[in-house]
């Protein structure tokens, strides 16, 4: 626990995290308040209504946690390889190791922290997302009444979950593409690369690219909307139990290559 | 391992590979328990190869390591409870305080009592700055540090590379006392330098490393004695007379590294000789405005090392035929 407690500590202190907690947040409340702020003012009636959907509750509460898993899945990436990859960069996994600690244990209970900070970077950004959401309504002169929607706000805890555990395996993507890479920088490179490539790919190879971690990660949350379509290109998204359960798959995957792989690194410089 | 009985820390036939080539072939090192070990060699010798594989970060290819009297495999990482580490430069969290660096590193391998940092803080003279972030301390404060790091489990076995970086001369001294009165506790301390001179005055053991093996091992005193040096200073014109004077009695060297050196000669004779060496110049109508005598350990290093050079802080040029600036071995006892 105490390993747990150290890795919590560093990572409430770590600059990257507020950095990242900071511009995930802030993009959603300004993205949620602006489509608020213009809705009345678009021409067309189709864009006019489907900008107004983005802050009508009860629906609004899973449009703020689909663009928390799509785009904060692409931030998760760059935070668990900044983990990670800076454990290597500045050798402090070699001062863990010299003191006799267990390499595997070291790096999956750094994980485990950064699973953690995702929980409550996920509920932070979910509640400013529904504040801005109710900005944005007022704004757009839409009805709040759906806020307390009994049957939304029951199911609520369980998609929050599911949407931490889709974060939480992209993060690892990160984590583990650092630990190979032995890396910050390469790790994000390489994890954003691998983010964007995936949508790519998607447009090209649907019917594979609807497996990979990405894709799976959306199509987990999905209620047929935007980002689990955006990955999964032409062909139809996995049904959200199916990609539960892959999810989980690519999230063991990622963890055990980066913990074999660190078991069995030379740690040097 | 047989022969090990009161090693604090033995290797035998430790071998590792970077590819074709042998960064240790068969390292066989006897440290014992209670002393101050100075672990020296060339750059490219297999020091800090030889640190990592004892502190885990790396293994051997062949061979075995001891460590504190039981046998360190892969897998034996709680043998490095006991033991603490400096290896290469410290690095730490950059956007963490000095504190609090110590304190999350405490939170990995063995217990660490609270207390134990101030300690440690105190010892290293960093209170007034342990707050400070990281990442504006000097390169001195980020060794003091690691050297605090280092022994935040109160070791019985300690293993520290080049831990003088970056250290002023203050520094370097309340070093050298901590590490001593350490090992008058009983616990070991493994110093791997380049810094000649300030092994010689802080070790108890020593052991020459060349090409990945040991080359010589024992007592710094037991080794010294046969390896005897004295310093003559002569107008700097006569230096090749008396060089040519001197070469029946034994082999000089002109020291040119510095302006400081000159009229210097580095005689390759017993110390206990000065004065004959000091009687042949006078009888050959050179006087002699300096004369130093001493054991010198940097003599049997280049000896033993085949005269590499060493380079880094504090470091000179190897000997070579006529050429010497290091201070190391001026001045020292006769």
């Amino acid at each position: 626990m105490r390993l747990l407690f150290s890795g919590l500590r560093k990572l409430v202190r770590r600059p990257a995290t507020w950095v990242t907690l900071g511009l995930l947040v802030g993009l959603l409340v300004l993205i949620i308040v602006a489509v608020g702020a213009t809705a009345n003012s678009r021409v067309n009636p189709t864009r006019e209504a489907t900008a107004k959907l983005l802050v009508t509750f009860p629906g609004a509460y899973a449009r703020i946690l689909e663009f928390i898993t799509g785009l904060g899945g692409l931030f998760a990436v760059i935070y668990g390889a900044a983990i990670a990859g800076s454990e290597w960069s500045w050798g402090t996994l070699k001062w863990a190791v010299a003191r006799g600690e267990s390499r595997v244990r070291y790096m999956l209970i750094s994980y485990v922290s950064v699973a953690v900070m995702i929980a409550a970077g996920l509920l932070i950004t979910f509640a400013a997302g529904v504040v801005a959401a109710v900005v944005g309504a007022h704004l757009a002169g839409v009805s709040t009444s759906g806020l307390g929607d009994s049957a939304t706000l029951g199911d609520l805890p369980l998609r929050l979950l599911k949407g931490w555990f889709a974060v939480v395996e992209e993060g690892a993507l990160g984590f583990t593409i650092a630990t190979l890479a032995r890396s910050q920088l390469a790790g994000i490179g390489a994890g954003i690369a691998f983010y964007f490539g995936e949508g790519f790919a998607s447009l090209f190879l649907p019917d594979i690219v609807k497996y990979l971690p990405f894709s799976v990660a959306n199509a987990a949350l999905s209620t047929g909307a935007s980002n689990a379509q955006m990955f999964a290109g032409g062909a139809s998204p996995l049904p959200a139990d199916q990609a539960l359960l892959l999810v989980a798959v690519w999230l063991v995957g990622a963890l055990v290559v980066a913990a074999l792989f660190s078991d069995r690194a030379e740690i040097a410089g | 391992m047989s022969g090990t009985d009161g090693l604090a820390l033995a290797t035998r036939g430790l071998r590792k590979n970077y590819g074709s080539r042998h960064a240790l072939d068969g390292l066989n090192l006897s440290v014992p328990a209670g002393v101050v070990y100075g672990f020296l060699g060339p750059n490219g010798a297999g020091k800090t190869t030889t640190m990592r594989v004892l502190t885990g970060l790396i293994h051997a290819d062949g061979g075995s390591v001891e460590v504190l009297g039981k046998p360190f495999r892969r897998g034996d990482r709680h043998r490095l409870f006991d033991v603490g580490a400096l290896v290469e430069s410290p690095t730490f969290y950059p956007y963490l305080s000095g504190r609090a660096n110590l304190r999350e590193l405490a939170a990995s391998g063995g217990p660490v009592q609270p207390r134990r940092i101030e300690e440690l803080l105190d010892l290293v003279g960093l209170c007034d700055r342990a707050n400070d972030k990281v990442q504006d301390y000097s390169m001195g404060m980020k060794q003091r540090l690691g050297i605090a790091a280092a022994l935040l489990n109160d070791p019985r076995l300690l293993l520290l590379d080049e831990p003088a970086n970056g250290l002023d001369p203050a520094g370097i001294v309340a070093m050298r006392d901590t590490l001593k009165t350490l090992a008058t506790q009983g616990k070991t301390v493994f110093v791997s330098s380049h810094l000649l001179a300030e092994i010689q005055v802080m070790a108890d053991v020593v052991g020459i490393i060349s090409a990945g093996k040991l080359v010589r091992e024992g007592p710094l005193k037991e080794l010294l004695s046969f390896q005897g040096v004295v310093k003559a200073r002569v107008r700097p014109s006569a230096v090749e007379a008396a060089i040519r004077i001197l070469a029946p009695l034994a082999t000089a060297e002109r020291l040119t590294e510095t302006d400081r050196d000159e009229g210097w000669l580095a005689v390759r004779i017993a110390p206990a000789r000065a004065e004959d060496v000091s009687q042949k110049l006078a009888g050959a109508g050179i006087y002699v405005s300096g004369l130093e005598s001493g054991n010198d350990l940097e003599m049997l290093f280049l000896e033993l090392t085949g005269g590499q050079a060493i380079t880094g802080e504090g470091a000179f040029v190897g000997l070579g035929s006529t050429t010497n600036g290091s201070a190391a071995g001026k001045g020292s006892a006769a």
